[in-house]
Parts: C-alpha cells; sequence; structure tokens
C-alpha cells in the first residue's frame, strides 16, 4: 500500500532531525499523500459523527425511544397501521415475527428487533458504544504496555524479570479465553477493590479487560524497542555526560516509543471493537439494556432466518469502521516509519 | 543451545503452574460457584447440601481444594465434573481434540496456500492498483468479526440459499467424524474452513508481502539481479525463502493458540464440539474441573508454541540466546 | 371339465381375497414394534441415577426404565395423573390413623440383569434414597419412621420402623410419622424407583443402574449418547403403569444446536429434540411442517417473584403495582405468540386440582386479564413512596428469558424506577437466585409440577418452611412468609387426608389470598410443542411426564 522508494532517509533516525523539517511535519506530509488513508481517515470520522449523533436521530427523526420495548406498538406504512410484532398467521400460527426493514428513514429503517425496539436507532447508539469501549480499552492498552515496556526495558535486572514474567503468564494465558473468564466471573459480581466499585453494568468492565488482557501485545515490543535503544550510542553518550535517568526516559526514549505507540493505537482500537463484539455475543461483554454492536448481532442471532437485516446492518458496521481503522494504521505506519520496522505487527 | 532449552522448559512449567492458580483463584470468587446446590440438584434441603459439599470436598480449605484438583487432573487422571456428575474430564478433552484440529489443520492449509499466493503476487505487482486490490481484499477478510461471518455463511448456505446447487450438499451443523465418513467429515468442515481462514489470509498475505518488499532491497537480492537472474527466480529462491521466517513463526504461534482451543468463536457458530466450545460451555457452567483442563490444555499448547519459535529464532540468531 | 375348473379357479380366488382382506384392513400393533426411535438434545441431562436425577429430561426416560411401588399411568392427557400399582400388586388405603401404607410384591419382575425383584430389594431402596442424598430425601420422604436419623447420618441408613420387609408374605409396609395424603405421589415419581439391594451406595453417574422397566439403559456417554434397549427380562404385567414399547432401540444423541436439531428433523435424520423451536424456525415449523407439530398445556407457571424482604418490593403496593403494570399479551409474544403461552395472574395453572380463574391486575379485574392497567400502577408506586429507586431483574441468559428480563425493566421505567437487567449463565441462575446473599430483588422463573398437588405450587413455593436465608437451596425466592397464609396452608394439607375436594376448594382460596399478597407477578401459563419427524407415529403426551417416548412407534 506504501511505496519504499530506495534512497528515500527515513524520518526517524536516532531522535535526530533528518531531512526536511521535525520528524512530525515529514510524517503528516507522509500521510497526506496517501490518499486512501485519508480518505478511510474520512470514513472512519463519518462513522463517529453518525454515532455521535445518535440522540438527534432517535428524537428528531425516528422519534423513537430504542430503549423501551414496543411489543404492541404499530406503525403506518403505506397508510395502513401494521403492527411492529406480527403474530404468524399460516398453518398454525407459531411464532411472533417482527417488522422488516421499511427503508423509510422516519421510523424503522432497518426493521424491528425482538422487543420491538427501531434497529437503526440502536445501531447509532450501539456505535457509541463500541466506538467507545474501542477507543477507551486501547487508551488503556497503549498507556501501561508503553510504561511497563520503558520500566521493563530500561532498567533491567530484576524489574525487568518480574514483569516479563508477568507478561509471559498473562500471555500465555489464550487472550480470547482469559478476557472470557474475567468477564463471567466480574459480571456475575461486580468489582469492588477498595474505593473502585464497578457494579455489573458498567462499560468499564469490559473496557478494562480488553484493556488488560492486550497489554503484553504491545509491552513486550516496546520493550524490544527500548532495550535496542538503550544500546544506542546517543544514549551512552548522554549517560557518560551524567544525564538523570528521568531526562533520559523524557527526552531520548519516550520520543521515539510514543512513534511505536502511535502507529499501535489505531490496530490496537480495531483489535479491542473487534474483542467487545466477540464477548458482546457471548453475553459477556456490554449488557443489556446498553446496545452495542456485538449485542445487536447477538439480538440478531434468534432472528437470523426471518429477519437478517438485524444481524447483518451491525457486522457491516463493524467490518467497516475496522477496516478503515486498518489502512489508517497501515498509513500512519508508512508516513511515520516506512521501513517497515515494525513489520511483524498485524 | 542446552542450557537455553533447559530455562525454557522451566519457564514453560512455571508459567503453566501460574496460570492454573490464576485460573483457580479467578473462579473461586465468583458468588453462585458453590457447586453444591448445583450437583443436589433443586429444592434440596439443608443437611443434604452439606452431605453434597462433604463428599466433594468443597468444604475444605482452598489450597487443599486446588492440590486435589490437580493431582486428580495430572496424577490420577480421574478428575469429574461438577455439571455431568460421574463423567470425566480427560475423555472429554480427548474426545473435543480431534474435531478442533480437523477444523485447524484443514483452515491452516487453505489460509497458507492462499495468503502465501496473495502475498506474493502483491509483491511481483507492487505498486499497481492488483497490489492494492490484493491487500484491500485481505483487509476486509481481517476486519470482519469471525463469529458474524459464520452466521452469514450459515445463513446462507442453511436457510437462503439452501436449495440452490451452490448449497444443497450443506449438512445440517455439527461435525461428523473422519471415521465415520469422510465426505461427510469434509462437507460438514468446509464451510467453517473457509470462514476461519477468511480471518487470517489477510493477516499473512500482509506479513509475505512486507517481508518480500524489503527482502527485494537486500544486497543479496541485488547481486541475485545483477547475476541476470529472472525477476520470478529472485522471488521465488531468494526473497520468498528469508521471508518465510516471520511467516513461519507468526504461523507457529497462531496455529499453536489455534490447537488448544483459540477457535472458539468458530466452533460455537457452526456447532462444532472442539475444545474451543468445551471450553466456553465449561466458563458458561463455571464447571471449575473442565475449565482447569481446558484452560491447562490451551496454555500448553500456547506456550509450546512460543517455545518453538523462540527456538527457531534462538537457533537463527545467536545473540537472542542470551537475552 | 373346463366348467368345474372355472368354478375352482373363481372359488380360489374368493378364498385368497377373502383372507387377504383380513390382512390388508386393520394394522395390528405389531407391526409398528421395532426399528430406532432418535432423539437429539442439546446437552446431558448429568446424572443416570434415577434416585439422583431430578431433571425432566430424564424423568421422561425413567417412565420406560424404572418403576416404583406405585407409578403415574402411561396415558395421555389427565388419565396420566391417575397413581396405579406398580410394583406393589395394590393401591392401599393407608391403616393406623393413615400412617401405615402395606404394599404386596408382584411376583415374577424381574430386573434388567435377570434377578428377580424381591421385598429386600424395596427395602434397600429406600434407605439408598438417604444414602445416595437424593434431591428429594429431606423434602418427599423425610415422613418416614427413621428418616431424620438416616437425613443425619445417611451412610449409615436402616430405616429401622419406617420401611421394613416380610419375606415369607411377599410385603412391604412403610410406616409414615404423620399422615400424608400425597404419598402415593411421592412413591409414583423417579427418585422411589425400586433398584437391586447391591446397587451402589453413592450416585451411579454415567453407570447405567438395573430397572424393571420394558427398557433398560445400555451405554451413557454425557458427551455424545445414550442408547436404551429392550429389557429382554421384561413381561408387560400393568399396561397401565408399565407398557410394553413399540421401538427395538432408542438412541438420544447430545451436542447439537437449537437451529440444528429442527433442521435435522426436518431432514428426517432425527426423531424429537428436547429443546424448544428458537423462535426464527417457529413460522417455518408451524406452516410447512405443521402435521409434524404437537402443543399441549403445562402444568406450570412463567413468574417474576419480587424479594419481600429487600426495598423496593418489601413494600405491598410497589409489588401490585408491577403486577398490574405487566402487559401479559407483550410476554405471550416474547413466548411465541398466542398459540404458545396463555397470560396468568395467579399461581395454580388452570387445569390443575384446586384452580379457580382469578385476575385482579388487569383492567375490569375479575377472572381473566384483559389489558394493563397502567395508571394504577403508577398511583400504588405513587403510594407506595418507592419510585425512583434502582432494581436490578436477575435472568437466566437463554433467548426466552432474557428477553422476558429486557420487557420486564422496560415496564419497571415506564412505572418510575431505574431498572437494569443482569442475565446471568443458566447454569448457575438457579441456586444464584435463591441465596439471600445475593440480593436478588426481582427475576424471571419457571415451575413446573413434580406431581399434581396443589401444594406442590403454593406451599413448596410461598410457605415459610421453604425459606432459608443465605443457602443456595431456598425456593421460596420471594421470601414469603405470612403467617395467616400458612397456617391455611398447613390446614389445606391436613384436609386433604380426610376431604380432598375441601382441600381443593381451600386451595383455591389460599390461591387467592397469596395472589393477592403478590409475592410475585405470574406472566403466562406455558404450551409446550413437540416437533417430531414424519416417521413418529402414535404421539402421546402425559401431562406428567410430557411425551411417552417408548409409546411412539417408527416403522
Amino acid at each position: 500500500m506504501s511505496e519504499t522508494v530506495a534512497g528515500d532517509v527515513p524520518a526517524v533516525v536516532g531522535g535526530q532531525i533528518a531531512v526536511g523539517g521535525s520528524p512530525w511535519v515529514v510524517a503528516r506530509r507522509r500521510l497526506l499523500r496517501n490518499w486512501i488513508a485519508i480518505a478511510m481517515l474520512g470514513v472512519f470520522v463519518g462513522i463517529v459523527v453518525l454515532c455521535l449523533a445518535a440522540p438527534l436521530y432517535a428524537d428528531y427523526v425516528a422519534h423513537t425511544d430504542p430503549f423501551q420495548s414496543n411489543l404492541q406498538g404499530t406503525i403506518v406504512v403505506d397508510g395502513k397501521t401494521v403492527p411492529v410484532m406480527q403474530e404468524a398467521s399460516g398453518g398454525l400460527g407459531l411464532g411472533v415475527t417482527p417488522i422488516g426493514p421499511t427503508w423509510d428513514l422516519h421510523h424503522y429503517f432497518l426493521g424491528a428487533d425482538d422487543q420491538g425496539r427501531d434497529v437503526a436507532a440502536r445501531l447509532l447508539y450501539g456505535g457509541r458504544n463500541s466506538l467507545l469501549i474501542g477507543t477507551a480499552a486501547a487508551l488503556l492498552t497503549s498507556v501501561i504496555a508503553t510504561l511497563i515496556g520503558l520500566v521493563a526495558g530500561f532498567f533491567g535486572g530484576i524489574v525487568d524479570g518480574v514483569l516479563s514474567r508477568l507478561l509471559d503468564v498473562v500471555w500465555a494465558f489464550p487472550v480470547y479465553l482469559l478476557a472470557i473468564s474475567l468477564s463471567t466471573v466480574l459480571l456475575t459480581r461486580g468489582f469492588s477493590v477498595g474505593p473502585l466499585e464497578l457494579e455489573s453494568g458498567s462499560l468499564l468492565l469490559p473496557i478494562s479487560i480488553i484493556g488488560v488482557v492486550y497489554i503484553p501485545y504491545v509491552a513486550r515490543p516496546i520493550r524490544g524497542e527500548v532495550l535496542s535503544l538503550r544500546r544506542r550510542e546517543f544514549v551512552e553518550a548522554a549517560i557518560g555526560l551524567g544525564a538523570s535517568t528521568r531526562r533520559l526516559l523524557w527526552s531520548d526514549i519516550l520520543p521515539n516509543v510514543v512513534t511505536t505507540t502511535i502507529v499501535f493505537f489505531p490496530l490496537m482500537m480495531a483489535l479491542a471493537m473487534l474483542t467487545e463484539a466477540a464477548l458482546s455475543f457471548l453475553s459477556i461483554g456490554v449488557q443489556p439494556p446498553d446496545a452495542s454492536w456485538g449485542t445487536i448481532i447477538l439480538d440478531g442471532q434468534s432472528l437470523l432466518y426471518t429477519r437478517p437485516a438485524v444481524a447483518l446492518a451491525p457486522g457491516i458496521a463493524i467490518a467497516i469502521t475496522v477496516l478503515a481503522l486498518n489502512v489508517l494504521g497501515d498509513g500512519i505506519r508508512d508516513a511515520l516509519d516506512p521501513r517497515a520496522k515494525l513489520r511483524g505487527i498485524r | 543451545m542446552l542450557r537455553f532449552l533447559a530455562r525454557r522448559l522451566i519457564a514453560m512449567v512455571l508459567v503453566m503452574f501460574s496460570i492454573s492458580v490464576l485460573v483457580f483463584l479467578i473462579f473461586f470468587a465468583t458468588p453462585g460457584v458453590d457447586p453444591a446446590a448445583r450437583i443436589a440438584g433443586r429444592n434440596a434441603d439443608q443437611e443434604t447440601l452439606r452431605a453434597v459439599r462433604k463428599d466433594f470436598g468443597l468444604d475444605k480449605p482452598m489450597p487443599v481444594q486446588y492440590g486435589l484438583m490437580m493431582k486428580k487432573l495430572f496424577v490420577s487422571r480421574d478428575l469429574t465434573s461438577f455439571v455431568n456428575r460421574g463423567a470425566e474430564v480427560i475423555p472429554q478433552v480427548t474426545e473435543a481434540a480431534p474435531v478442533t484440529l480437523s477444523l485447524v489443520i484443514g483452515a491452516s492449509v487453505i489460509w497458507v496456500v492462499f495468503s502465501i499466493g496473495m502475498g506474493m503476487i502483491a509483491a511481483v505487482f507492487r505498486g499497481t492498483p492488483v497490489d492494492a486490490a490484493v491487500m484491500i481484499v485481505g483487509l476486509i477478510g481481517i476486519s470482519m468479526p469471525v463469529f458474524w461471518l459464520g452466521e452469514v455463511v450459515n445463513l446462507l448456505s442453511q436457510s437462503r440459499l439452501h436449495d440452490t446447487f451452490l448449497f444443497s450438499w450443506v449438512p445440517p451443523l455439527g461435525y461428523t467424524p473422519l471415521t465415520e465418513s469422510p465426505i461427510g467429515w469434509f462437507k460438514s468442515l468446509l464451510l467453517p474452513w473457509l470462514t476461519l481462514a477468511v480471518l487470517f489470509i489477510g493477516i499473512y498475505a500482509r506479513v509475505l508481502r512486507s517481508s518480500l518488499v524489503e527482502a527485494q532491497q537486500e544486497d543479496y537480492v541485488r547481486t541475485a539481479r545483477a547475476k541476470g537472474l529472472t525477476e520470478r527466480r529472485v522471488l521465488l529462491r531468494h526473497a520468498l525463502r528469508t521471508s518465510l521466517i516471520s511467516f513461519v513463526s507468526l504461523f507457529g504461534l497462531d496455529f499453536g493458540a489455534l490447537v488448544g482451543g483459540g477457535a472458539l468463536l468458530t466452533e460455537v457458530v457452526f456447532g462444532l464440539h472442539g475444545v474451543g466450545k468445551l471450553t466456553f460451555d465449561s466458563l458458561q457452567n463455571l464447571d471449575l474441573p473442565v475449565i482447569m483442563a481446558t484452560v491447562m490444555y490451551a496454555s500448553f499448547f500456547v506456550v509450546l508454541a512460543n517455545a518453538v519459535v523462540d527456538l527457531l529464532y534462538a537457533w537463527l540468531d545467536p545473540r537472542v540466546r542470551h537475552a | 371339465m373346463r366348467r368345474v375348473a372355472v368354478i375352482l379357479l373363481a372359488l380360489a380366488l374368493v378364498t385368497l381375497a377373502a383372507v387377504t382382506a383380513g390382512y390388508g384392513s386393520g394394522r395390528t400393533a405389531n407391526d409398528h414394534r421395532g426399528g430406532t426411535l432418535k432423539l437429539v438434545a442439546k446437552t446431558a441431562g448429568g446424572t443416570l441415577d434415577p434416585q439422583v436425577n431430578y431433571t425432566l429430561q430424564y424423568w421422561q426416560l425413567y417412565q420406560a426404565t424404572h418403576d416404583g411401588l406405585l407409578g403415574f399411568t402411561k396415558a395421555g392427557g389427565d388419565a396420566a395423573f391417575t397413581v396405579v400399582p406398580d410394583i406393589a400388586e395394590n393401591l392401599p388405603t393407608p391403616t393406623n390413623g393413615g400412617k401405615t401404607w402395606v404394599f404386596k410384591i408382584r411376583k415374577g419382575i424381574k430386573f434388567s440383569n435377570g434377578k428377580d425383584v424381591t421385598p429386600a430389594d424395596v427395602v434397600a431402596s429406600f434407605q439408598r434414597i438417604f444414602k445416595v442424598k437424593s434431591p428429594t430425601s429431606g423434602t418427599f420422604y423425610a415422613g418416614i419412621v427413621g428418616a431424620s436419623a438416616c437425613l443425619k447420618k445417611p451412610a449409615t441408613c436402616t430405616l429401622k420402623g419406617g420401611v421394613t420387609a416380610d419375606e415369607q408374605a411377599g410385603t412391604v409396609t412403610i410406616n409414615l410419622t404423620a399422615p400424608d395424603p400425597e404419598f402415593k405421589y411421592k412413591l409414583a415419581v423417579p427418585h422411589a424407583s425400586i433398584v437391586p439391594a447391591d446397587s451402589p451406595a453413592k450416585d451411579a453417574g454415567t453407570k447405567p443402574l438395573p430397572g424393571t422397566g420394558a427398557y433398560y439403559f445400555a451405554s451413557y456417554n454425557p458427551n455424545k449418547l445414550l442408547v436404551m434397549k429392550r429389557n429382554p427380562h421384561f413381561k408387560e404385567w400393568s399396561h397401565a403403569a408399565q407398557p410394553d414399547g413399540y421401538p427395538d432401540e432408542i438412541d438420544y444423541s447430545f451436542g447439537l444446536n437449537a437451529e440444528a436439531e429442527i433442521t435435522a428433523i426436518e431432514n428426517g435424520q432425527a426423531d424429537w429434540t428436547l429443546e424448544q423451536p428458537p423462535a426464527d424456525r417457529l413460522g417455518e415449523i408451524g406452516t410447512k411442517y405443521a402435521k409434524q407439530v404437537h402443543i399441549n398445556t403445562l402444568t406450570a407457571f412463567w413468574y417474576v417473584p419480587m424479594n419481600t424482604r429487600m426495598a423496593p418490593f418489601n413494600n405491598l403496593k410497589a409489588r401490585q403495582a408491577v403486577s398490574y403494570a405487566i402487559d401479559r399479551n407483550a410476554a405471550v409474544k416474547i413466548f411465541g405468540g398466542p398459540k404458545l403461552a396463555t397470560p396468568s395472574c395467579q399461581v395454580l395453572p388452570p387445569g390443575f386440582p384446586g384452580h379457580q380463574d382469578y385476575c385482579p391486575y388487569t383492567k375490569n379485574p375479575g377472572t381473566k386479564w384483559s389489558a394493563p392497567d397502567l395508571a394504577k400502577a403508577k398511583q400504588l408506586i405513587a403510594e407506595s413512596g418507592t419510585a425512583g429507586q434502582k432494581v436490578t431483574i436477575v435472568t437466566p441468559d437463554d433467548e426466552v428469558n432474557k428477553a422476558m428480563g429486557v420487557y420486564l425493566q422496560s415496564v419497571l421505567n415506564q412505572i418510575g424506577y431505574k431498572a437494569a437487567v443482569k442475565p446471568i449463565s443458566g447454569n448457575i441462575f438457579f441456586t444464584y437466585v435463591q441465596n439471600t446473599k445475593n440480593k436478588v430483588q426481582i427475576n424471571t422463573q419457571q415451575w413446573y409440577q413434580d406431581y399434581p398437588a396443589a401444594s406442590d405450587f403454593l406451599y413448596i413455593l410461598f410457605g415459610c418452611e421453604s425459606f432459608h436465608p443465605g443457602s443456595d437451596s431456598s425456593i421460596n425466592i420471594a421470601g414469603f412468609c405470612d403467617k395467616k397464609i400458612n397456617a391455611q396452608m398447613h390446614k389445606a394439607l391436613k384436609l386433604a387426608i380426610e376431604d380432598e375436594k375441601a382441600a381443593n376448594a381451600l386451595w383455591a382460596k389460599i390461591d387467592k389470598m397469596v395472589t393477592d399478597a403478590a409475592p410475585m407477578a405470574t406472566l403466562c401459563t406455558p404450551k409446550h410443542i413437540d416437533f417430531v419427524s414424519k416417521r413418529v407415529g402414535n404421539f402421546t403426551f402425559s401431562k406428567q411426564f410430557y411425551w411417552l417416548v417408548d409409546q411412539s412407534w417408527v416403522k
């Protein structure tokens, strides 16, 4: 997706300025040239804006409360009053089917779900939660992983030993299994440690669980990078000159590491959103009545053969958002580090 | 080298021990986990509960219970489930393993073949729309939630398009053992293989492509070109071989995770009773003995795969051995 | 000569026609004997021990494999509630003030291992109920003399003075500490099955125990398959209690999910599934496969217990408000439509002894529910002063229960609470909501009868003695204890010994009293769907044990 032009000097080399301005300016220029990445950024921003506008849509356009069950409701379609939940009429009259997509933005654009609620409105609200959890979890992962990677890589010795073992244990526990285990337990009980109390319906639970579970994923590469940076000449020189640890970390090592963190960030967002969708689908992510794209897919599962729109729409939404994040992440990585130093990342 | 091996082995055992303790702690913190009432049955009276608790050793302190469980799991190998009274845990895992193996091996064959092909095409046509198209297709594959893709595949193959020639061969969801009917086995697994493979093709195609692209800058490739070898020869003979290192190590890690039960979403959606589904069911049921066995099984493979990959790198790069 | 030949030929043809006509007209039952019945379920039902297992899944099978001293009639409809002698020759009238039951054991009944059934086996089986810590040992059988000692020390249980055998006379005598008119039912459930005296004194788990039924368990792998085969030593002794069965073998496979099970039945790869069809297949099976669908009303009810010892539902008006506000038609829709459930306001289901239609929680209160009364509900909330409080609804995480929970949350929000739903795993749900330590305010619940007695609903679920704080087994989830109503319940239990009709009338009054006190809000009476494959014939539904598995044929 990007071109490696032979002879192009990478923007970041040992923290020193190379060509054409500060590394960030060079990077930005490079990113802006990558029109696919910019297009995807636009798509992503568009999705975010749409989802943030969920209350506006629900109140002013669709006139619906997507969190209120509407099993006995009716709407007017083509001049006829139709029940939202239609009882089967043929044969033995078994089953109740929600109304299908009306393709009318003013009501039940994508049809109703099993509680008679407007799927389109819930899709937007669900997007808010999915994006929120994805961003917050990725932020949590990035910050803590960078800290751990810095400390472990820089100080070495016992500190590194302990932290690395901890990372190994968490990482050896298969990611989804750990997430599922923690979610199952914490959801039944809620989480209270000292003053920190999270009720089982709180969004902070999936955010923290997903955030924690991916820490080793980011921490290890960062630790590796800090390790290699630490051995570089400029750091040794700085130490020789009597620079304090804090100054070293802050001005020499951190800026380089931050690049890695930034490159990882969209990727972690994508992973977090996919994980949240999986957990919600297994009923141990976002809890009702809150919606997320994963919970709507779960709702759609029981309607799959009769009203597939309920399951299809959130899946497509997730796919587009994650695709945009992946392409954007690629673009950022190429802009900041075109020599594909971090090619091992997926 | 031997010292490295020995150290890795000890690390493996320590990690697995920590995981077992972690699992035990996580699940003993849950309310409603006291299996006595569930085992005793509905509306059981207090005396019955007390007796059941004593029977299952649930009234002993936690370290003792942990020790007992580990002993039954590894030494006497007769650990029984809390939910299905009398059902032994280890046979449950060994019966589920072939299903997962069938799923994972088939899917990995498909994704390796496709990703190598796609990666190479993308690298050869680097910079052209073909490259972009191939990469986008791969990216779309990674961006879809695998369980959703499975549901869509089910929708089409079981319901909407089931009566057409495309999908009329699709059997109802579930697994047919290879020994029972090879054709049935193949039919029941083809769609799950493709669904699981789609998730990985994009990743591996990208990895291979960037490795190939990078390799093409290397000196030894330039030398080969200067020697007059065709571009294709250069690609296949030289660049591919070195690029495969990161590809293979990544594959090892993913394969290890999948064999241990990482494909649980695919198994759940397609009704395949593999280790992943067993793990998930046991987590839902809070069936602690089965949870312990399946998590141990899964982490064993992850840890093993990590060790093998590390060994590979250590063998290739002696500096790593002393890291 | 030729004419004679023709006449003879005609005679022969006529005779042939006459004989074959007899064969062609009615099909005898023997024509249907044979074949393998294929059942499917998502999971196995746990232990195979009939004295321990408490699931409907296996109680349905025990009818064909094990017998007790008495048994429920194996017939369709209400006839199934009639208790008839099974291994005993007679259904005795209890003597000694109703405390002594004497049973004569039939001769010639053999276990599936070939051994004869003796009075010693009967005594051993009753002792075993306590030795294996059967779930109902402390509830159903605690009234037997010597039971309290057995409950304290199960391993050495002798039931001395409680269950004694007279090998000479071939009788078994059971002595109770107090008269119990429901005792006949308790002897007919699988926990009181007669098993060989040398059966292990602990839960047999996956090892089948020999029984006296028409079938025996040949093999059991809870992850894959349970196989039942004809009992080679079975000779029908009572068609009502233990009839001969049609299929030669019954294979019960585990592991398919609900959608796959329906597809398998449609394709003829399976004959019946335990699970109710998922919502999105109901339309399909109700139209394309209507002839293979059997719908039966259950003696059961779906209700919403409210914790009477915790805010906000320790307030009577708050509880009544909830019951007024629930739109039972919406609940019925969640269930799958009016063909699959009917709204209800009270405890006892229709058709149950002691049931009299009663519904106060509707617009135009009277005998039947018609519509919710939101205005009244909001008014009651205002009077109760509990508006704005936080409420958490706990449900199991299966489709229908979760949907009920989400709907209830909507209703509670409408009348002024701040409601949240908490679905938890179906496997831990039942014990979770019973334990007061978990502080459950309100949850969804279903209750299916153990046997046809009003006490099984009213006394078990709402009697003071069913409330055990801090225990995982406290089926009076609402924590309801009203001294006056409890006294009436005891009175009805005593009354049943002499006058069943009067007792049922009293139970009807108690039903009304409990409904008025609203420790729960009843939602509906469910119906049960059995979806069978095309080849299954003679589908018979017993109200006690549901589909009589071995009474249907596949040929």
